[in-house]
């Protein structure tokens, strides 16, 4: 008996052939698909190449129809277990929630003129420095612009989530990751409603641009809007 | 994939497009199923070692102070911002000592958005970050 790698859930339909020549098969039941590949025995190395592809399936798919992108790395041991996993009715109501909706990521991230801007006020601190640029006296401007950084972080967070807040669906707000990093939102919109999203953040980008630098991904699968709450089964 | 905006402050990208959207993503990120156990994975920890970044650190300091003492000593000897520099067109900033620094930044940034974004290897998220500091000396005024 096979196991399958689970890509994501979706409805069954037709897969693109460029899908299908890589292996990538559907186990429909009942008005739901999971979308697997068969997998050899042993560990699933989670290597740029298998990351991508898998991110590769569920986003070319979910161009044309809903899908609930399974986080990577899940392997059922047979058919019967997918069939028994379509079969919560939890997937189904993910699948209904989700039928027209897409996520959108944005990130913002200063640019190192930010620093120049947050050391404007730090005029004795600066000085210091650069008269005797010890280590400890870099480490105390350093502090001070960290600081003034993280509050620089807050604001602008704070305002460009005022901004999006009011045309998403639901919004995921992660810690953003790295010492210029500004912010990290993922951002549920209906389908149809990429666009004004889009000119809204063009509108915030022309306000808070430079410092700030903003990328947006999307539209993609609700990658961070399909938590199940379930109870484990022994 | 990848596109800068007109005015070069947004990168818009219609699908994941490299190791730090994906490893995100589907790490942290996806359809949990408690039910199921996810099997053995090999190499999560060391993908994901090198994303972190720890921020307070002594070393995030010194090199916050490095860049706001250079960011100052590049005023006082130019006597000018860094954006009029770049306002007041392309010979003044070749006259200038700081040419190299801010060409080669800028030849590296057109590179980047001429492979179209879809990076080759791992060390992308430190490309985009160097990607970062050289935009500062850009500050995307002559696009």
């Amino acid at each position: 008996m096979s196991r399958l790698y689970l890509y994501g859930i979706t409805r069954p339909r037709d897969l693109p052939q460029r899908l299908q020549d890589e292996g990538i098969s559907l186990v429909p039941a009942a008005g739901r698909a999971a979308v697997v590949s068969e997998l050899s025995e042993g560990p699933v190395e989670t290597t740029r190449r298998n990351l991508l592809a898998h991110a590769d399936v569920v986003e070319q798919l979910h161009e044309d129809a809903v899908v609930l992108p399974a986080r990577f790395g899940y392997v059922l041991e047979s058919r019967d277990e997918v069939l028994e996993l379509l079969a919560l009715p939890e997937i189904e109501s993910l699948l209904e929630r989700h039928e027209k909706t897409c996520e959108l990521t944005l990130r913002g991230t200063y640019d190192e003129s930010v620093l120049a801007e947050v050391g404007a006020g730090l005029q004795s601190l600066r000085e210091a420095y650069r008269a005797a640029p010890s280590v400890d006296m870099g480490i105390a401007l350093g502090e001070a612009v960290g600081e003034g950084l993280a509050e620089r972080r807050a604001r602008d967070a704070a305002a460009v989530l005022d901004r999006l807040n009011p045309i998403a669906l639901d919004v995921v707000v992660s810690e953003p990751n790295g010492e210029l990093a500004a912010f990290n939102f993922a951002l549920l919109v209906e389908r149809d409603r990429v666009e004004p999203v889009e000119a809204r953040v063009e509108e915030l980008a022309a306000g808070l641009s430079p410092p700030l630098h903003f990328k947006l991904v999307g539209p993609l699968p609700p990658y961070s809007f399909v938590r199940l709450a379930m109870p484990a089964v022994a | 994939m990848q596109r800068e905006s007109s005015a070069g402050y947004i990168t818009r990208a219609p699908r994941s497009s490299g190791l730090a959207d994906v490893l995100e993503i589907l790490l942290d990120r996806g359809l949990v199923i408690d039910a199921y156990v996810r099997v053995s994975l090999v190499g999560i920890e060391l993908l994901t070692i090198d994303l972190r970044v720890v921020i307070a650190s002594v070393d995030t300091y010194l090199r916050f102070a490095e860049a706001v003492n250079r960011l100052d000593l590049r005023q006082v000897d130019d006597s000018k911002s860094v954006p009029d520099l770049f306002q007041s067109g392309t010979e003044e900033v070749a006259s200038s000592k700081t040419k190299g620094a801010v060409e080669g930044g800028m030849d590296a940034i057109r590179e980047k958005i001429g492979l179209g974004g879809r990076g080759g290897d791992d060390d992308e998220d430190e490309e985009d970050e160097g990607r970062s500091r050289s935009r500062s000396r850009g500050r995307g005024n002559d696009r």
